[in-house]
């Protein structure tokens, strides 16, 4: 016990000299949270289209209006003499809207009147959101020019739960506590495990009296001690910015907290042991621990759409269990029964990473 | 004039880029990281950055119990955006699972809705967003308004016509009915599958009473069948209707109309590709001359920094135009993504966005002391350019104050210009405002880059 502790004093007086280390450690998450934060959503405001009025009555002015006060919308009218996919093509808008002649007339006297809706479709999942709009303010319409009727036998009435204003930093804001946290720590604890190796510092572990079990805890201790100050900065940073709260009980949170950073340090450790080169670790880190985590943990892209060949793989993220963890604290709020899995999958994932990083460190030390 | 030119320039040139050409062939780190990587991350990306909404799950609380109800229930459940996960007695058991996040949906029907149906009145359905996946709410949400609207119109068209689901009835209904039957397309496609344009009935007049099942959700393109007295909806809603007229709103896709996901991604991930991949890799072999003091050494020959830079760059800028074609090549294989405007303008463009990657990593190299340091660097700087970039979502989705700090990204006009190019098909005549601001924003790097160097050298 002494010795771990005497390691992990070790560990933390470097990280402290190593200024430019800790304030990257330190800083930069918080930097790269907002950004992500607030950057990264699928959900769209504000998208321009064009419209081209053939009609040019009230009637048809009423139904732009429509569109014009969507939030989805910004509406700009489009010259009748140029052709409407012009607009698309060079990427002024990213859908046109035409309306026919005789739109009144025809609407008034109840024939079918057919407008020409065109969406650019090279962003798959915008021209989706488009479509169900544009039809929606259609129906919408319909329903305000004739009012008291029952031409909607069915009424459907939304509710949005757990985020009605759809704010998408609720969606992203937590999930980017764990995908920084699966970042920065695993990074500080495989530089400082490949340092050793890199410089032969190691060869004085291997000549001490410490065993490689006491000599991995002490390491891991100390980033943990690191990853816990950057977990609090984290959590602060994305009450203040993104305005979440913790909903209902917070334990499942807490204690998947403190086996996430185990197993996110205990991951650095393990690529550090097997990759004595700090640049390569790095690399590795930052294919294994951001890309993965980033595009394989549910973080924007679901994971029910990753093809099933490449879903098992993100079985094995860690980042995946936390993010949900996450999401279900500070916005859904289920508690133990929604969320008991991931705790016990990131004990599973740490206790894996721990073992090979101790398996590589005793073959080290027979070797040397 | 020109052997002159040769001896001049080429005479040191040449052996300074060979230098680096050999340098560049006997790491082998260095050229595996220039092929696995992207050809790798280019396939992950594609399929794995997917926010295509499909096989929603979805949960029904049914209290009316009725023919109505089913029919509701087995319009969602016939649609592929839906997946019909279980019932539930009370909505605070289907909330309950909500909360779990076992189900995306749920649609609560109430006691009275086969009684309000009877009676032509509005029946409310409750439908419950499991909202904290902002974009799958949203989608779920058009769907699920998609299904009961185009029910709506099937309720309402089959008082006095229902769609029929035989079309060998056809000939005999256009026969009978003394309006033809107007047939409109209807922009009903579910499920994000392929826009289905495939027109369905619009019948407008009156056709005789028969008996038939109920209404098949698919787009009929057969005109009208007799009567359904099964559904109770007046026929007085079609004379409002005939007073009303309708608006059938006919939504093409252009460019994609697929919706294949996956274009839009590779797409916009080649230019990220090519500014990371090219910034890490120039960073790297700058920064191994300093590490390893051969710098000095480079000084010493009558080389002048001009040339050492040209040589520097060079081969290295050959290397990731290689790579462009290697991704390009990959994209089309694996995705089947389409080239349709030209392939000269997307090769000059991807050779300046390799030349803003390689104009950030000598600049970085400029800064750092160590390898070590130099990818950390690169570690923290690329994440931004990728994000801010809209290669991977929309540019629309972030605030407004930060869609303008987007343009100085050469990520971001690469992208526009290859899905120009690739998907639209576009050419220089409607692009050269992007390409203009690649161009300028690579040359400043450059720039940037040499000065920085030159100052170093010197």
């Amino acid at each position: 016990m002494r010795r771990i502790i005497a390691q992990c004093r070790k560990e933390l007086t470097q990280i402290l000299r190593d200024r430019l280390a800790l304030s990257l450690a330190l800083l930069l998450p918080l930097i790269l949270l907002y950004l992500m934060g607030i950057s990264i959503s699928l959900t769209v405001k504000d998208i321009a289209i064009v419209v081209q009025d053939l009609d040019q009555t009230p009637l048809s002015r009423r139904y732009i209006d429509a569109f014009r006060s969507s939030l989805t919308f910004r509406v700009d009218p489009w010259p009748i003499t140029e052709q409407p996919w012009k607009a698309l093509e060079d990427g002024t808008a990213r859908g046109a809207l035409v309306i026919p002649k005789n739109f009144e007339r025809d609407l008034l006297r109840g024939d079918a009147v057919e407008v020409q809706a065109l969406i650019d479709a090279t962003d798959a999942n915008t021209a989706n959101l488009l479509r169900g709009s544009m039809s929606a303010i259609s129906g919408g319409f319909m329903a305000s020019i004739s009012p008291g009727v029952a031409l909607t036998p069915i009424r459907a009435e939304t509710r949005l739960w757990y985020n009605p204003g759809r704010d998408s930093t609720k969606y992203t804001g937590p999930a980017v506590i764990g995908l920084g946290l699966m970042l920065f720590p695993s990074l500080l604890g495989a530089l400082a495990m490949s340092r050793e190796g890199e410089q032969q510092t190691i060869l004085q572990v291997y000549v001490s009296s410490i065993s490689a079990r006491e000599y991995l805890f002490g390491k891991i201790l100390a980033y943990f001690t690191v990853a816990t100050a950057e977990w609090v900065l984290s959590v602060g940073a994305a009450f203040l910015m993104f305005g979440i709260r913790l909903v209902g009980d917070p334990t499942p949170f807490l204690v998947g907290t403190a086996i996430y950073l185990f197993t996110t340090v205990s991951f650095g450790v393990m690529i550090g042991a097997g990759i004595p080169n700090q640049a390569a670790a790095i690399q590795a880190t930052q294919i294994v621990g951001f890309l993965a985590s980033f595009l394989l943990s549910g973080f924007i892209f679901p994971i029910s759409n990753i093809p099933a060949w490449l879903r098992w793989i993100a079985a094995l993220v860690p980042a995946r269990y936390y993010i949900e963890l996450c999401r279900d604290a500070f916005v859904r709020g289920g508690g133990w029964p929604a969320v008991w899995y991931a705790p016990v999958m990131l004990a599973l994932l740490g206790s894996f990473f721990y073992i090979m990083a101790w398996r590589t460190m005793r073959r080290m030390q027979v070797n040397a | 004039m020109k052997s002159l030119l040769d001896q001049f320039t080429g005479l040191r040139l040449w052996p300074l880029m060979v230098k680096e050409l050999l340098q560049i062939g006997r790491n082998r780190r260095l050229v595996i990281s220039l092929v696995i990587p992207p050809t790798l991350m280019m396939v992950i990306f594609g399929f794995a950055l997917n926010p295509k909404v499909s096989g929603l799950r979805l949960g029904i609380v049914d209290m009316s119990r009725s023919a109505e109800s089913r029919e509701l229930i087995s319009a969602f459940g016939e649609s592929r955006a839906f997946e019909v996960k279980g019932y539930y007695e009370s909505s605070e058991r289907l909330g309950a699972e909500l909360s779990k996040g076992k189900l995306d949906i749920g649609l609560v029907i109430p006691w009275d809705f086969a009684r309000k149906r009877a009676r032509r009145q509005t029946a409310d359905v409750q439908i419950l967003l499991d909202a904290v996946n902002t974009n799958n709410a949203e989608i779920a949400g058009g769907y699920a308004g998609l299904i009961i609207r185009s029910l709506n119109e099937r309720i309402a068209a089959s008082s006095p016509a229902p769609v029929a689901i035989n079309p060998a009835v056809a000939p005999s209904s256009s026969a009978i009915g003394g309006s033809p039957a107007q047939v409109a397309p209807s922009p009903s496609a579910m499920g994000g599958s392929p826009d289905q344009l495939a027109p369905s009935p619009f019948p407008m007049g009156q056709s005789p009473g028969q008996f038939t099942p109920l209404p098949a959700i698919s787009a009929n393109p057969s005109g009208q069948s007799p009567q359904d007295t099964g559904v109770p909806v007046a026929i007085d809603m079609t004379e409002q209707k005939v007073g009303h007229g309708s608006i059938v709103t006919r939504i093409a896709l252009l460019f994609n109309p697929g919706l294949v996901n996956s274009w839009f991604i590779v797409t916009g991930t080649m230019g990220i590709l090519l500014v990371n991949n090219g910034s890490v890799v120039s960073a790297a072999t700058m920064i191994k001359e300093k590490e390893v003091g051969t710098i000095e050494q480079l000084l010493m020959t009558p080389a002048t920094a001009t040339e050492i830079t040209i040589a520097k760059i060079g081969p290295l800028f050959f290397l990731l135009v290689c790579e462009i074609l290697l991704v390009l090549l990959t994209g089309y294989l694996v995705f089947g993504v389409p080239v349709r405007g030209s392939l000269f303008l997307l090769i000059f463009s991807g050779s300046l966005c390799v030349l803003a990657g390689i104009g950030i990593g000598i600049t970085l190299a400029t800064f750092t002391r160590s390898q070590q340091q130099a990818q950390l660097m690169a570690f923290f700087i690329n994440p931004p350019i990728s994000m801010l970039s809209g290669a991977t979502y929309p540019v629309e989705g972030m605030p407004e104050w930060l869609r303008p700090v987007t343009l100085l990204n050469p990520v971001r006009h690469f992208s526009i210009i290859a899905r120009g190019v690739m998907l639209k098909g576009v050419g220089i005549d409607v692009l050269y405002p992007n390409l203009l601001a690649l161009l300028g924003i690579s040359l400043l790097l450059i720039a940037i880059s040499s000065w920085r160097f030159r100052k170093q050298l010197g």
